[in-house]
């Protein structure tokens, strides 16, 4: 049996080595008063916010309850496992690759794995069809938004710089910046200074000092893959055993397979499969907070005789305006080592293109964000994704150290055609697959160029030489966008849902449009507000 | 064929440092090396056939390392896991693999009058980079199997493999794990004393 002193490893029901398969002991197992679905980013803050408040709160996820110090490696090919491996199926001009790069499997969902860069949306984000005439209005604004951004920076204790020149939030941070930055982020930065454009030191929910008993980064640079010495927040580490700590059960490795409703046409609870058998949970409000791709495909597989077209479907815009970030890789060689697998990936940034301006011809923009990596992700995208292998794959990654790279987060136009819905073919639960169909637009696809140009211009500012480009996406958001008319969207602005009062969908998929910029602190935020919410309707 | 130069950084041996990393990411790295059980899911025709379209996509064939390259692509067809996405019009990724070779063999014997492993160097690489654009020999089996989808699943399955072996990442100067220790010296011309020295000639 492997050590399991950390604390992480407290007061949940199961993991490897110490798994309690009896689920018939259960805490809540004649109901609870909230049922969340999903352990993710959103439901974290959910289970924590709303059992703090005194509520009775089942969290069922499907995936294992990680144990950072043994579960996880400074192994990438290991670290996949982290990530929802699961077969979708993915079509579209521009087909969505699912995986490490945007889902999350297990208790903390993608903040296992993400690069930890935290970022508030812009003001103009909520209302790009009233600005620029392009998108869809939210029915919140920034300000909406504000007090919860404050709360969830100071809960995590999130570093960043003293001054942060975009947007509407202008710092401080509650910790200080990351300092020493990284080779890669210094010539990110050399080459901004050069050209007048602004950079600063990337916001990140990774700690400069300690916090909460827990270490400030080693700088090890496996965030991606699960942080080892827990200095980067996670909902696995902070909110979810605190929110054990408030009396909320989590249950691991069960798939959350339908939604419930009672005679009235209200939500009663979510059946589950563990280990092959059927369970059920009664809750008096079920939230769902499963993914912008499982999200809508547990809704439309919960048909009933009320919603045969799926649950909080009136409208018909279940899965539709699926929504990713455009995240071209930009790689520049120089004379000497940059060295990408050093230090947390992402330690500097520029929003200086992320307004529209109209005369470089789109709208909207994008972040800028000074990425390091690793060996096997950067072989492999530039097998897969640019189609480079052979010798010429061999003789970039012979000179792997001499890369830099920046990565454009850049915001996609909601359009009704990309969408998740369900496939034909069935999953071990027997769930129908998700199908999910993307393509970028004609604004999408001009941003991409202009972006790839703006990076390039800056790595040969800091001398490198453009080297190559991998089109690549991050983020998924959208599928159960919130708004105030019933019949153009799923959700109201706290993400209860239309059609059913006790049914609330909270997580990245109720967002209406992308923003430009990394979405996990809006994730947050946004769940922090429909958890305020649901406590003042109590 | 492979007479390149391999390394910027000789005499760097990552794993001389595996006494500073955690025991699980040890534990992992050290299976990499060997020895590999038998394949549970490729066919012995099957595994020298990859064996043979690997090296071409990574452009090694040293056999210890396309033994742990194999041994992967051969855990990951067996595995109960998914496959992240797949095409609607391809099949599942065990099927891919399995028809798809046996189509890129039925192509080779069409084209050349010869098994896919029989066939010289220059031959098989064609046969590869075929693949990549969907123009290989025309067999009826590629009706059922996506020729780029069968590529990139294959590549995405070797490839990884291959950066993952601790022997490319010492040649490549990647210094690997780095937990419990950290990185001190982030910055520009900055290295930690365990990482990768430059001694190109």
């Amino acid at each position: 049996m492997k050590n399991n002193n950390d604390y992480v490893t407290h007061n949940h029901d199961h993991y490897k080595d110490h798994r309690q398969r009896d689920l018939a002991n259960r805490k809540y197992k004649d109901g609870a008063d909230i049922c969340i679905v999903g352990a993710g980013a959103a439901g974290g803050v959910l289970a924590y916010e709303l059992s703090k408040a005194g509520f009775s709160v089942v969290v069922i996820e499907a995936g294992p309850f990680w144990n950072p110090q043994t579960d996880f490696a400074s192994d990438e090919l290991a670290a996949q496992s982290l990530a929802w491996q699961d077969t979708r199926l993915s079509t579209g001009k521009d087909a969505l690759t699912f995986g490490h790069n945007n889902s999350g499997r297990g208790v903390g969902g993608g903040t296992v794995h993400f690069t930890g860069v935290f970022l508030r949306f812009h003001e103009s984000d909520f209302k790009t069809k009233t600005i620029d005439g392009v998108g869809e209005d939210w029915p919140i604004e920034y300000q909406d938004l504000a007090p919860y951004y404050d709360k969830i920076e100071r809960d995590i204790a999130v570093s960043g710089p003293k001054e942060f020149p975009w947007g509407s939030f202008h710092g401080p941070y509650p910790y200080p910046e990351r300092n020493p930055i990284s080779a890669n982020s210094q010539v990110f930065r050399k080459g901004c200074d050069r050209l007048g454009i602004k950079s600063v030191v990337a916001p990140l929910a990774i700690l400069s000092a300690p916090f909460d008993g827990r270490p400030p980064c080693i700088s090890r640079g496996f965030c991606n893959q699960g942080c080892m010495p827990n200095s980067k927040f996670s909902t696995l580490i902070h909110h979810i055993p605190k929110a054990i700590g408030y009396g909320a059960e989590v249950l691991s490795d069960c798939m959350v397979t339908r939604i419930e409703l009672d005679d009235q046409g209200k939500a009663k609870g979510v059946t589950f499969n563990h280990d092959g058998k059927e369970h059920f949970q009664k809750a008096k409000l079920v939230i769902v907070s499963a993914f912008a791709v499982e999200t809508p495909r547990l809704l439309l597989n919960s048909t009933c005789s009320k919603f045969p077209q799926g649950l909080a479907n009136s409208s018909g815009l279940v899965g539709r305006y699926l929504l990713t970030h455009t995240g071209h890789d930009i790689y520049a060689k120089f004379d000497d080592e940059v060295r990408l697998y050093k230090g947390t990936p992402v330690m500097a940034l520029s929003q200086d293109f992320y307004e529209t301006d109209r005369s470089r011809g789109f709208a909207r923009g994008y972040t800028m964000n000074a990425h390091g990596g690793r060996p096997v992700s950067l072989a492999k995208n530039l097998a897969v994704s640019a189609g480079i292998w052979g010798s010429d794959l061999y003789e970039i990654m012979r000179d792997y150290n001499f890369y830099a790279r920046i990565t454009i987060v850049g915001e996609v136009l909601p359009d009704y055609n990309n969408f998740v819905t369900l496939s034909e073919e069935k999953d071990e639960y027997g769930i129908p697959r998700a199908l999910a169909s993307f393509s970028y637009g004609d604004n999408d696809n001009k941003m991409i160029a202009h972006g790839v140009a703006k990076a390039n211009e800056i790595l040969e500012a800091a001398d490198g030489k453009a080297a190559f480009v991998i089109p690549d996406s991050a983020h998924l958001m959208g599928g159960c966008r919130m708004g105030r008319d019933p019949a153009a969207s799923v959700v109201d602005e706290f993400c209860r849902s239309h059609d059913i009062s006790n049914l609330y969908i909270c997580d990245a998929s109720a967002f209406v449009t992308s923003g430009g910029g990394n979405p996990t602190e809006t994730v947050m935020a946004i769940a922090a507000r429909t958890a305020q919410h649901i406590i003042n309707s109590r | 064929m492979y007479e390149k130069q391999r390394t910027r950084y000789k005499g760097f041996n990552v794993l001389d440092e595996k006494k500073e990393w955690d025991q699980h990411t040890e534990e992992i790295v050290l299976k990499r090396l060997g020895p590999f059980a038998a394949p549970k899911f490729l066919l012995p025709e099957e595994k020298e056939m990859l064996k043979a379209i690997a090296s071409h996509l990574i452009y090694d064939d040293r056999k210890e390392i396309l033994e742990f390259v194999i041994n992967h692509t051969d855990e990951s067809l067996t595995s109960p896991v998914g496959e992240g996405e797949r095409k609607p019009d391809a099949p599942p990724l065990k099927d891919l693999i399995r028809w798809g070779l046996k189509a890129l063999d039925n192509a080779a014997r069409g084209q050349f009058d010869c098994s896919f492993v029989e066939l010289n160097a220059g031959q098989q690489f064609e046969m590869v980079a075929a693949l990549q654009k969907a123009k290989a020999y025309l067999v009826p089996d590629w009706q059922q199997i996506p020729q780029k989808e069968l590529f990139k699943k294959l590549a995405s399955l070797i490839v990884s493999a291959y950066y993952a072996h601790p022997t490319i990442w010492s040649e490549i100067g990647y210094a690997g794990p780095a937990y419990p220790r950290g990185y001190v010296r982030l910055e520009f011309g900055l290295t930690d004393p365990w990482e990768a020295e430059r001694n190109e000639e």
